[in-house]
């Protein structure tokens, strides 16, 4: 059976470094709510692919900066 | 409290408030002797009715809502700011109003649960028929079964929007 697996996120990190930019200045380039960018960076969303693509695309690095993933053990 | 969370209270609201008022009206209406169980007809019309009063009611709240909603950003804007701008309260609005991913991820997986419901409604309805309850009964038992499904379906959703929601 396949692990599971979490994925973690560094976008309030990315935020900060982006001249503290906020989550609806963020939401707003991903082209989502501030909804789903607080959802996200709260662990409680894992984003589509795309959309993981575009938030990484907001701060202008690669997807893995912005995005990793832990095996969790049962 | 997010916009998507707001409305959804504000359709579950309405949506008790409908079911409440036809449960009142029509209890009233067997007390005083007017209806009878066994007559289709008077049940079928007031169903029929009282989807409609729920579609306009839904429709006006919301609109009653938007307004408010509206209202309330100004006066914070206006409080904070000490003035505010249309177009601004307009692009907070519109930005809220985005439906992405996350929101249809949400809406698929209450609209599963709330067809659960409905479909458990479907075969108590039936069942109610095998034994020998009144067809009246049956239409109850549906028109409840979809009235219930709905509002499980906006508790869902705040559930969701509350803990969040995983893929698969």
């Amino acid at each position: 059976m396949a692990k599971k697996i979490q994925i973690t996120n560094n976008i309030r990190k990315f935020r900060f470094f982006a001249n503290e930019m906020t989550q609806q200045q963020l939401a707003e380039k991903a082209g989502v709510s501030r909804q789903t960018i607080m959802a996200i960076e709260a662990g409680k969303y894992s984003p589509s692919l795309e959309l993981a693509f575009r938030i990484a695309d907001a701060f202008g690095v690669k997807i893995g900066e912005v995005f990793d993933y832990q095996v969790k053990e049962d | 409290m997010s916009y998507k969370e707001k409305k959804t209270i504000v359709s579950l609201v309405t949506g008790l408030l409908i079911l409440a008022t036809y449960c009142i009206y029509t209890l009233n209406k067997i007390q005083l002797g007017t209806a009878a169980l066994d007559d289709l007809k008077f049940w079928a019309t007031t169903i029929l009715i009282f989807i409609g009063i729920g579609v306009v009611a839904l429709i006006i709240i919301l609109i009653v809502f938007h307004i408010l909603l509206s209202v309330t950003i100004a006066v914070k804007e206006e409080i904070q700011n000490g003035e505010y701008d249309d177009k601004k309260i307009a692009k907070t609005l519109e930005l809220d109003m985005v439906e992405d991913e996350m929101d249809k991820l949400i809406g698929l997986k209450a609209m599963r649960i709330s067809l659960a419901v409905v479909g458990i409604g479907f075969i108590a309805a039936l069942v109610s028929l095998v034994l020998n309850y009144s067809p009246a009964v049956m239409l109850n038992i549906l028109f409840f079964s979809f009235g219930i499904g709905s509002m499980i379906e906006g508790f869902t959703q705040l559930y969701f929007y509350r803990r969040g929601v995983r893929n698969g």
